[in-house]
């Protein structure tokens, strides 16, 4: 416990003393405006405004049911498969409307992966698990799906474990390699966005420092967005942070400021553990 | 440790006997154990009167002689006894000593019936006297007739003597008969088979071609475009097959001579003499002489034969091979149209179908169909798909057979599909049931990977609910092998010319009528001009019916077992 403390303080100290950020100064990835969603007759979402930066991690955090995970489905349109769902405002992919008519969900999705907060593999071998999202795009030279293969699993930081066993159920790893599994699984059909939905809440403390040192190296490539209930987690792995609260953005900002000089009252009383 | 003081502290009493929930416990166990007693003797009931059927029972010979009547020599088989009140036979008219209040009757096979009309009767057993089981007595099965008991008294090839004997006890003489009997027979029985392969395959491609040809002048007839050309091309091939069909005529006519060559003479037990061909005999042996071995050797064989050969003598003898492959070919043609069709419905119906109330209705619709006794799906399979569809298709596809049907008529591919039809609830519901325990965050990370729903659907989802698909399957197939009443209606018969799998282009004959144990059992039990001789036959059927049925759903839980093996639930 106390050396991956440590570790993960290491981190945080290195990344903040690079540079400051100003959100600003970004590129951004995913710009939200003016974001409502209804589920039936009650409103999850209230106006949502904000950019999801380029390459770097935008973690939200905030209150159970404050509508953090429903902000982060609505960034590949999960919420879709909700019958009752109902949105309206625009969510832009660099400039393009996600919502616009005739967008191609299925491609949509493609590039803008998704990692749940339980693990999901499927029921086949570790191979087949990486390569279905290419066979899904039609993908099916053995040449290509073992180089991406092997890489989407070395980004996972993975492939080390399991290359002996690649033909092997991945229902018999441990959760905190189907996790990662499955971060390779989404990052092999090469998506611009990774969204993580509380990736770690279901794992043990080295698997979950695992995959936050995945999520700091595969920064260099993807634009992330992190859900998490621990705002150590937040804290330690992110660029920026959204707080929300019953539906509403309260705060965004650089995880630095956010942290130590919220301009929030509410901010405050929540990363101080006033509730929540 | 509290629980057991408690105790201690409780009186015993009813109530708390009553409580302690240990009747409830009594209750189930009694259920289930009676459930299972009464699975088991059902089992052994068919099993010992089926299978005690095959083993060759001692042939007796006895002197019988009822009060009033003329005595006789009686030589027959025991089959079964029988306990009766006295009073019962006095009121028949038959003297009973005045004492006596029950009597044992016995069912005794004497065969024979070209000889005597009937092959059982009915004796007394206190008139029975002088039992001997005589080594030389003999039983003969024949292709018609039935059995034949007697002692042999020669063997002639082509009328000229070439054995005989007059003794009855087992002399060299006798014995030596005996042999040259076995002989003869062994040489029939070898073109017998040559004469069956012959009338049954060769000549049965002949015919086959011949209507092949004969359909397709009809068709270009009826097309107006038969020219003199195709038609001396048609005739050519036809003198190709009349020409082959000399040549086998020719060869038959040979063997007939020479399967009619021999005959044997025999003395029957009320002393008529007869003299039959060796041709007409499957098998000849002395039951009286065999030891326990011979007997389980016998047993197998006559085993085998019930396996393995066609019926004889409306359906009472020989086998019921092409009943069970029916059966079987039935069940699997069931099964190749059940799955998909109740799988693509029950995918409509959980994952597309918006959950409406027209959708409930629906659900309760399929699942009360489940429910409509089966002999009205034969209806509707007659009305609908024979009388409908099947002269559509015979008017569409197959004018030129006009007027007599091809699909139009009962057959396997009407059954089959009417069976679908009757176990697609069955399918559908079990399907919906595994679809709905699929976890949704599978699905969702199939999503969310750039699949669309029809691709996680086939990829995913489907693969993962395939289990339960076969225990849809398996209830399906349980459901369907067992059914008679619709098959009486849309293509079962009790006598089938020919296997509806065979080397005769197309090779599957989905037109043709099939044979089936169930039906089997229902011809040979009730339709029989023979009951008694038909009865083992039909426990013995009816225990194949079960096995067969037993097999087929051990394999469907065999592949079910695997596919959930493979796709464990992802539960954590």
């Amino acid at each position: 416990m106390s050396e991956m403390k440590a570790h993960s303080i290491d981190i945080s100290a290195m990344q903040r003393s690079q540079q400051t950020l100003r959100i600003e100064n970004e590129t951004p990835c995913l710009t939200v405006n003016n974001l409502e969603l209804f589920y039936g007759d009650k409103q999850a979402l209230n106006g949502i405004d904000m950019i999801i930066p380029e390459k770097k991690v935008t973690a939200f955090i905030g209150p159970s049911g404050c509508g953090k995970s429903t902000l982060l489905r609505c960034f590949n349109r999960m919420n879709d498969l909700v019958d009752t769902c109902r949105i309206t405002g625009e969510i832009n992919l660099h400039d393009t409307n996600i919502y616009a008519k005739g967008t191609e969900v299925a491609e949509l999705r493609r590039r803008v992966g998704m990692v749940f907060q339980k693990p999901n593999p499927f029921p086949k071998s570790i191979y087949e698990n990486v390569a279905y999202g290419l066979r899904i795009q039609g993908i099916n030279k053995k040449r290509i799906l073992d180089e991406t293969v092997e890489w989407a699993l070395r980004s996972a930081a993975l492939w080390d474990e399991v290359k002996d066993r690649l033909h092997e159920s991945a229902l018999g790893m441990s959760g905190g390699q189907q996790q990662r599994l499955v971060i390779a699984r989404t990052v092999a059909v090469k998506p611009e966005v990774l969204l993580l939905d509380e990736p770690a809440s279901a794992l043990d403390p080295i698997s979950t420092l695992k995959i936050e040192e995945l999520i700091h190296e595969l920064k260099e490539e993807f634009t992330i967005a992190i859900v998490t209930h621990n705002m150590q987690q937040a804290a330690r792995v992110s660029d920026y942070t959204a707080f929300m609260y019953m539906g509403d953005l309260i705060e965004f900002g650089d995880t630095n400021t956010l942290f130590t000089n919220p301009s929030k009252q509410q901010t405050e009383d929540y990363i101080t553990g006033r509730y929540g | 440790m509290t629980s057991i003081k408690e105790k201690k502290m409780q009186k015993p009493s009813v109530s708390n006997w009553f409580k302690s929930g240990d009747p409830w416990v009594w209750l189930n166990a009694g259920a289930v154990a009676i459930s299972v007693i009464m699975v088991i003797g059902l089992l052994l009931l068919i099993a010992v009167r089926g299978l005690g059927h095959f083993w060759p029972a001692d042939i007796v010979e006895a002197r019988y002689e009822v009060p009033g009547q003329p005595a006789y020599k009686l030589v027959a088989e025991r089959v079964e006894s029988l306990e009766v009140p006295a009073v019962q036979v006095r009121e028949a008219g038959i003297e009973i000593s005045e004492d006596k209040e029950i009597v044992s009757r016995t069912l005794m096979k004497t065969g024979n019936r070209d000889i005597y009309g009937s092959d059982f009767r009915w004796v007394i057993d206190d008139f029975l006297t002088e039992v001997t089981k005589p080594e030389m007595l003999f039983a003969a099965e024949r292709h018609e007739w039935g059995n034949l008991y007697g002692y042999l008294q020669a063997v002639k090839e082509s009328g000229t003597v070439i054995a005989e004997t007059q003794d009855k006890q087992a002399t060299d003489s006798a014995l030596a008969t005996w042999e040259s009997f076995e002989k003869s027979i062994e040489r029939a029985l070898v073109i017998h088979e040559d004469i069956y392969q012959i009338e049954k395959h060769d000549i049965g491609a002949i015919n086959h071609g011949l209507e092949r040809l004969r359909l397709k002048q009809r068709s270009l007839e009826l097309n107006d475009e038969l020219t003199p050309a195709i038609l001396a091309d048609l005739d050519a091939d036809r003198a190709v097959f009349d020409q082959e069909y000399k040549v086998l005529q020719e060869r038959l006519i040979t063997l007939y001579g020479e399967i009619n060559r021999d005959t044997f003479v025999v003395e029957a037990m009320d002393g008529t003499i007869s003299e039959l061909q060796v041709a007409k005999v499957v098998r000849a042996f002395r039951p009286n002489a065999m030891n326990v071995f011979d007997k389980i050797g016998f047993y197998g064989a006559k085993l085998w034969e019930f396996l393995s050969d066609d019926p004889r003598e409306a359906n009472t003898e020989g086998g019921v091979f092409p009943a069970i492959f029916g059966t079987i070919m039935m069940v699997l043609l069931m099964t190749i149209l059940v799955t998909p069709f109740g799988v693509v419905a029950a995918v409509y119906l959980r994952e597309y179908a918006s959950q409406g109330w027209l959708t409930r209705v629906i659900r309760i619709a399929v699942n009360n169909l489940a429910g409509v006794p089966s002999i009205v799906y034969g209806v509707f399979g007659l009305g609908f798909f024979i009388y409908f569809m099947g002269s559509s298709i015979d008017q569409a596809f197959f004018p030129e057979a006009l007027p007599s049907p091809t699909f139009g008529t009962g057959g396997l591919m009407w059954a089959s599909i009417t069976l679908a039809l009757l176990t697609v609830p069955v399918v559908i519901v079990a399907t919906e049931e595994g679809l709905s325990r699929i976890p949704r965050n599978v699905r969702e990370g199939s999503l969310a990977l750039g699949a669309t729903k029809a691709e996680t659907l086939w990829r995913v989802v489907l693969p993962m609910a395939s289990p339960a698909i076969m225990t849809g399957v398996i209830l399906a197939v349980a459901r369907a092998a067992g059914e008679v009443a619709p098959l009486m209606l849309v293509g079962v018969v009790k006598l089938a010319p020919s296997l509806p799998l065979d080397g005769n282009y197309p090779f599957i004959h989905l037109d043709q009528k099939f044979m089936h144990l169930g039906f089997h059992i229902y011809d040979v039990g009730f339709q029989s001009p023979n009951v008694e001789a038909a009865r083992p036959l039909v426990y013995a059927t009816a225990l194949l019916l079960v096995i067969v049925i037993a097999l087929l759903n051990l394999a469907a839980v065999t592949i079910r077992n695997h596919l959930r093996e493979k796709y464990k639930s992802l539960e954590m």
